[in-house]
């Protein structure tokens, strides 16, 4: 069971990114923002940052940092919440998302003094990525951990199952993957689109795997991302939770219409309404 | 201006109607590719191929093997970047019949750097037997299938999307390896494709006034790049030539016309305006435009230099930009 008092700080501050996704979104007008995307990846980005991973935001090159890759760039709203509320942006800085001087960009793009990590946007490549981190970490003994987040469609990709079959021949047990299974990808369902059971095939790939029922449920995903941080199989981690897209905003659940657009000022202010009074 | 929304849409199902064997493949992009509409009218040809793009292209030669035509229908970087091996080997080489409609050509994307194709011609010109193909508004987002239709091979298409412009009148449609002249003069010759050809008409006129004899063409055949017209261009510019184009300026148009004029022994100066061999941020078209030097301005700037001449043209008095709503109903998402 994880700690009362973490559930707790990862709630709190789970409903604190949620605020800074929709204020960023909002902020960005007629550029738009994927909402949908960031939303279903809310508890497992705060559990990483507020419960899981070894980092210093006054220090963000810290050599025995645990990694995070966010391989499924377009959510990068959740990421950016996540490096203000943990403090290496600003939230002034926070407010620049999308703008034509900004570093916050539609898509996470690598810059070292504010931990990104990894450019991403293309997907499936993150996730290799961060699998070659795990093996470096691997080659010079070091005991960091390499956390991915990955979306269901973008398990469409080939190079996700290279990379997985990859990882597990090289034993990668310090690399956490971890699925945001929310069901819709961009154009239509993940069961409409390619009904696959992932499962079966992170298995067959030879990976530890667990299904989280509640992915937006923080103590559920804390326990997960416990159990695999402890875990030394020999073989890499996966945990699939099992999220809802948009989970926050009535409107925006489970929503295909919501996955990227600009946020008009009346569904900004139901937004905030519905996040104040949860 | 007349601004058309969404032109392929309705365009391209109208087009499709008598085309049996025309099918269309996206990768988990259907309405960013403006082929929703499409998919609803005919089904049975529409294959949505998750968001796998390898597979796709080589599917795609197998469909084209037994006799489809297909068109695949996603973000320009998503075709030449990861599956360029199975585009190249699959489709190229065979020479077969696909058609790849690619957009978000360029900067013309806030996206950042995973969604700016700014090698894109360089690279599908490097690929033999690939006919290379941009729209530069709506008369050419229209005709540009017919185009592509009469190619016996694959046909790489920088399409735009969302909101376009009309800049040439719908009974002058494109035509393969054929450039439009937009202005007259003896100055400087300036070579612009898709979006960039604005910036130069913008700065038509100012010139003009100010006694600057400026030839422009409009290209919208990257490959082939055979019209005689563009050498004849090329050998009147007294001080010589200036391209513009949405792209890096290595392997695309600033490079044909420097193989064009090398080989045919024309010692004029040559400036290519573009991504000067770097990488683009996330950013609206038009600030990117003006700080990587592809807007009207820069233009002038070039012009001056090349002739020796200053102009006294400020910003204002180029013609107002047209600035797109970087997201608007026309468009399916922000990118
Ligand atoms: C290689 C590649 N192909 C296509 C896209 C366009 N795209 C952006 S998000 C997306 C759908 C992502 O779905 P999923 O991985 O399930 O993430 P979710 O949005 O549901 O969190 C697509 C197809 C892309 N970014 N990269």
């Amino acid at each position: 069971m994880a700690n009362k008092k973490t559930v707790d700080l990862v709630e709190e501050k789970a409903a604190l990114m949620r605020r800074d996704v929709i204020e960023m979104g909002y902020a960005a007008g007629g550029r738009g923002a994927h909402f949908g995307p960031a939303l279903s990846s809310i508890e497992i980005v705060a559990g990483l940052f507020f419960g899981i991973m070894n980092h210093d935001p006054k220090n963000p090159t810290m050599a025995d940092r645990d990694r995070f890759v966010q391989s499924k760039g377009h959510a990068c709203l959740a990421y950016y919440a996540a490096l203000t509320e943990t403090g290496y942006i600003t939230r002034e800085q926070m407010y620049t998302f999308k703008g034509d001087n900004s570093f916050l960009a539609g898509h996470p793009t690598r810059n070292m003094k504010y931990g990104i990590e990894v450019t991403s946007g293309s997907l499936g490549n993150g996730f290799a990525v961060a699998c070659g981190m795990a093996k470096a970490a691997k080659i010079k003994s070091d005991d960091h951990k390499v956390y991915c987040l990955v979306g269901d469609g973008e398990c469409n990709e080939g190079i996700i199952w290279e990379a997985a079959m990859n990882a597990a021949k090289y034993e990668l047990d310090n690399l956490i993957a971890i699925v945001d299974r929310n069901g819709v990808q961009l154009a239509g369902t993940t069961k409409d689109i390619m009904d696959v059971d992932i499962e079966a095939l992170w298995r067959a790939a030879g990976w530890d795997v667990v299904v989280v029922e509640g992915g937006n449920d923080a103590s559920s995903v804390l326990e997960a991302l416990q159990g695999m941080r402890d875990s030394s199989s020999g073989k890499p981690h996966v945990i699939i939770a099992n999220t809802t897209k948009g989970k926050g905003i009535s409107f925006m659940e489970g929503s295909l219409g919501w996955h990227a657009r600009p946020m008009p000022q009346e569904f900004y202010e139901q937004a905030v309404a519905e996040l104040e009074n949860a | 201006m007349e601004i058309v929304k969404r032109p392929h849409v309705e365009n391209f199902i109208e087009w499709s109607k008598d085309k049996p064997e025309v099918v269309v493949l996206t990768a988990d992009l259907t309405n960013s590719s403006e082929v929703g509409k499409w998919r609803d009218t005919y089904p049975d040809r529409f294959f949505p191929m998750k968001m796998a793009e390898q597979n796709m292209m080589s599917f795609a030669a197998g469909l084209a093997r037994e006799g489809y035509t297909p068109f695949i229908h996603t973000f320009a970087v998503f075709i030449y970047r990861r599956p360029y091996d199975q585009l190249a080997m699959s489709i190229a080489y065979p020479k077969l019949p696909v058609r790849f409609v690619a957009f978000l050509p360029g900067i013309a994307t806030p996206g950042g750097v995973t969604h700016q194709a700014i090698e894109d011609v360089a690279i599908m010109r490097a690929t033999p037997n690939m006919t290379v193909l941009e729209t530069g508004d709506a008369t050419e987002v229209e005709s540009v299938l017919d185009v592509a239709h009469s190619v016996d091979g694959p046909v790489y298409i920088r399409m735009l999307r969302g909101e376009v412009p009309r800049l040439f009148p719908k009974a002058e449609p494109m035509r393969l390896d054929e450039v439009r002249v937009l202005s007259e003069g003896d100055d400087v010759t300036v070579l612009t494709a898709g979006i960039t050809t604005e910036e130069a008409v913008r700065a038509a006129a100012p010139l003009a006034a100010a006694g600057v004899g400026m030839k422009h063409l409009h290209v919208s055949t990257h490959k082939p790049f055979g019209d005689p017209v563009v050498l004849d261009a090329i050998l009147g510019a007294r001080h010589g030539v200036i391209t513009l184009e949405n792209h890096t300026i290595i392997g695309g148009l600033g490079s044909a016309v420097a193989e064009l004029m090398a080989e045919n022994a024309i010692g004029k100066k040559l400036v290519r305006l573009g991504l000067q061999d770097t990488y683009a941020h996330g950013a609206s078209q038009a600030y990117l435009m003006k700080e990587y030097g592809l807007d009207a301005p820069a233009l002038v700037r070039a012009v001056e230099k090349l002739t020796g001449r200053a102009t006294g043209i400020t910003e204002p008095d180029l013609d107002a930009v047209r600035i797109e709503a970087v997201h608007s109903l026309a468009k399916a998402e922000a990118l």
